[in-house]
């Protein structure tokens, strides 16, 4: 059993959205609906503005308000550290994406993120599937036991880091490194796809990990810990980058 | 016979309904049925009404969800999560557990007084249930699922889960207490046990359903358990404005046609006492809410401040609690029967406010949407959504008048059988 998890490097990321769009092709999501984004923030103003932007799936936490809420189980923690939705039991009552504190659950059945045409009328779902996206994932892949594939009607849904990927890893493994031909298939499609190479997914609970060693030796991070929800997403932010430390509201 | 009018069972209703229509034939049955007796009624009235309303808003609803689905809600991921139809239901599941409460005064607590409202309290409190959840189950994704998953799952760190539970003991207690008052058992030692346990339950169920919102430590304007107990006696408040405005309503809004127990309750100043006292600690807690909400930096707090701007704040606050409460409270107006109305109707309306602030103020500060998202959040109900609240409230009044013409809802236990307990 491994404690899956994510390191990204702040210094590094160019917020490029590269991993977003790979995200959204790998797991055929709605155009708008982001499993994985990157959130953009300012602070300041002219003459000393800052921008900053940082990279943000699911924190797949090691305390999940959204599996504490969920009143019929649909949403669960597996034995690998990843936080899945079972579509055949969620109820769409949105508890859980109450209850995220990252906001990073998403319900099917809304209005277009984007303004543009609705992709869902556009491509007419079919076989219980909210819409039919021509760039979907083969059907052997689709397993809404665990949250993957093209999303049912009226359910809510999740980055699963991969889990149709992550999952046929070999036993064992401490790094999933994307540059390792053997490894490459296995790895989440956002990391895989990263130019910069600002991404790193591992297990943390090897201590042996690069992972692992990465949030040790460079003081990796994590966003709101004040929660207690204790992400298995960290975040480097050298000298040049930072994370908010709260929802990065502007306070109008 | 008008119509059919306190039957004793079920099969008594049939044969009445049965040999109705044989004497009278189909479409005078049917006309019949409609009217809800052969002769106008307010009641009757109040009936059709709502079958329209009900109907229509049914079908508009009916007809969005399954041509465009929950996306003709103007809920969103990004935005705001829980809209009108979710503080409908909260309104009408407070509301039930408020007047399961007043019912208690006398059924639990010995409150003679009160005798005169508690059938009809208990009839109240099933049909607001089951109003609630009627909406509740057309906003869920998947309602019919959650019959099988929510027992199969056993989450029993979710406190949606327990309030689920909690609400249904609570509907079927409810029934079981209305059949035997139907039955006239007031005073059996079953009677008491089910008055009891009606009363521990509907604690727990709202209870319930604050925590619902009071254990989400990522919404501050939410978070404690100053929530629980904000919703257990906001609720007893709405339950007392629900049965002063339906008392009223059975009777024309005019208290001379009220058989004399309810008068002199009507007419008394008990009534009106305890609704001061309930709308006081309402208007104490949201004072109190508000003060530490604006005055905290916590990131999250902010809604707070976009709250105090809005009208609806104030109508509800000053129009909808302060001046009941000194119309409850002023000697000179607090039998009047208008007043006592005005001041039902308009505790109503800002329970119905107070709802929705709190759980769609609850949600516009953005959850971590950065420049995506970067003030608060604005909603605005769609037209499905409204006519989502509509039907509710259709439903409601609608079965609240059937049951005005079906059941002695005034009934008070026979004096002669249950003599009045010695003065203390
Ligand atoms: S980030 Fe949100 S959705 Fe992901 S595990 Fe944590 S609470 Fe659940
Ligand atoms: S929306 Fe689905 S996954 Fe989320 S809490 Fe409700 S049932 Fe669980």
């Amino acid at each position: 059993m491994a404690k899956w998890g994510m390191v990204i490097d702040l210094e590094k990321c160019t917020g490029c959205q590269a991993c977003t769009m790979a995200c959204g092709m790998e797991n055929s999501r709605l155009p708008g609906e982001h499993w994985q984004d990157v959130i953009f923030y300012n602070e300041g103003e002219y003459p000393s503005p800052q921008v900053k932007w940082f990279p943000r799936p699911c924190m797949q936490c090691e305390n999940p308000s959204c599996v504490a809420v969920c009143p019929v189980r649909a949403t669960y923690k597996n034995e690998d550290g990843v936080v899945l939705v079972d579509w055949e039991r969620c109820i769409g009552c949105k508890y859980c994406m109450v209850a995220c504190p990252y906001g990073v659950r998403f319900y099917t059945e809304e209005k277009p993120a984007y303004g543009g045409p609705d992709m869902k009328q556009v491509f007419k779902g079919e076989q219980g599937r909210s819409w039919n996206p021509p760039w979907r994932m083969p059907d052997s892949k689709e397993d809404w036991k665990h949250g993957v594939g093209v999303q049912p009607h009226d359910v809510v849904s999740k980055c699963t880091f991969c889990y149709h990927r992550v999952s046929k890893a070999p036993k064992g493994t401490a790094d999933l490194d994307p540059s390792n031909p053997a490894l490459r298939e296995f790895t989440p499609a956002c990391v895989v796809t990263c130019a910069p190479s600002a991404r790193f997914f591992g297990d943390l609970s090897n201590p042996n990990s690069e992972v692992s060693k990465m949030i040790g030796n460079k003081n990796g991070v994590r966003l709101l810990d004040h929660l207690g929800n204790k992400p298995q997403v960290y975040y480097l932010t050298g000298v040049g980058g930072a994370v908010p430390s709260n929802r990065a509201t502007n306070k109008a | 016979m008008i119509a059919i009018r306190e039957p004793k069972d079920f099969a008594e209703v049939f044969k009445y309904l049965g040999e109705l229509r044989r004497e009278v034939g189909t479409a005078e049955f049917l006309r019949i049925c409609f009217n809800l007796g052969k002769e106008p009624s307010a009641a009757g009235t109040w009936w059709k009404l709502c079958l329209v309303l009900g109907a229509a808003s049914g079908l508009f609803v009916l007809t969005m969800l399954i041509t465009v689905g929950h996306a003709s809600f103007n809920t969103s991921s990004d935005g705001i999560n829980w809209g009108i139809a979710i503080s409908t239901y909260v309104f009408f599941a407070l509301t039930s557990s408020g007047l399961t409460m007043i019912a208690a005064l006398p059924l639990v607590f010995g409150f003679r007084q009160f005798q005169p409202v508690a059938k009809r309290c208990i009839y109240l409190a099933i049909i607001t249930l089951v109003a609630g959840f009627s909406v509740l189950a057309l906003e869920l994704g998947h309602p019919f699922r959650m019959l099988w998953a929510m027992p199969t799952g056993m989450q029993v760190q979710s406190p949606m889960f327990w309030m689920g539970v909690f609400y249904s003991i609570d509907l079927v207690l409810l029934i079981w207490k209305f059949y035997l008052i139907w039955q006239e058992d007031w005073d059996s030692p079953l009677a008491h046990l089910l008055g009891a346990a009606s009363f521990v339950c509907v604690i727990f169920a709202s209870g319930m359903l604050g925590m619902v919102f009071g254990s989400v430590a990522m919404r501050p304007m939410w978070f404690g358990s100053f929530t629980s107990i904000y919703y257990m006696l906001t609720a007893a408040l709405s339950g007392a404005a629900a049965i002063v405005v339906t008392s009223y309503m059975a009777y024309d809004f005019n208290r001379n046609r009220m058989p004399e127990p309810l008068k002199a309750l009507a007419e008394s100043p008990d009534l009106p006492k305890v609704f001061a006292t309930l709308i006081g600690i309402a208007l104490v807690m949201i004072l109190t809410r508000f003060w530490t909400g604006l005055w905290s930096n916590l990131d999250g707090m902010e809604g707070f401040h976009a709250l105090v701007r809005d009208p609806l704040f104030h109508a509800e606050v000053w129009l909808g609690l302060a001046l009941p409460f000194w119309m409850m409270l002023s000697p000179s107006m607090q039998t009047q029967p208008g007043k006592q109305l005005i001041a039902a109707f308009l505790v109503l309306g800002a329970m119905f406010i107070n709802r929705y602030e709190f759980i769609v103020g609850g949600q516009i500060v953005p959850m971590f949407k950065g420049n995506w998202v970067s003030s608060l959040i604005s909603y605005t109900p769609s037209l499905t959504e409204w006519a989502l609240t509509v039907f509710g409230f259709a439903m409601a009044l609608g079965l609240y008048a059937l049951g005005e013409k079906v059941f002695h809802l005034s009934a008070v236990p026979d004096q002669a059988v249950y003599p009045e307990p010695a003065k203390a």
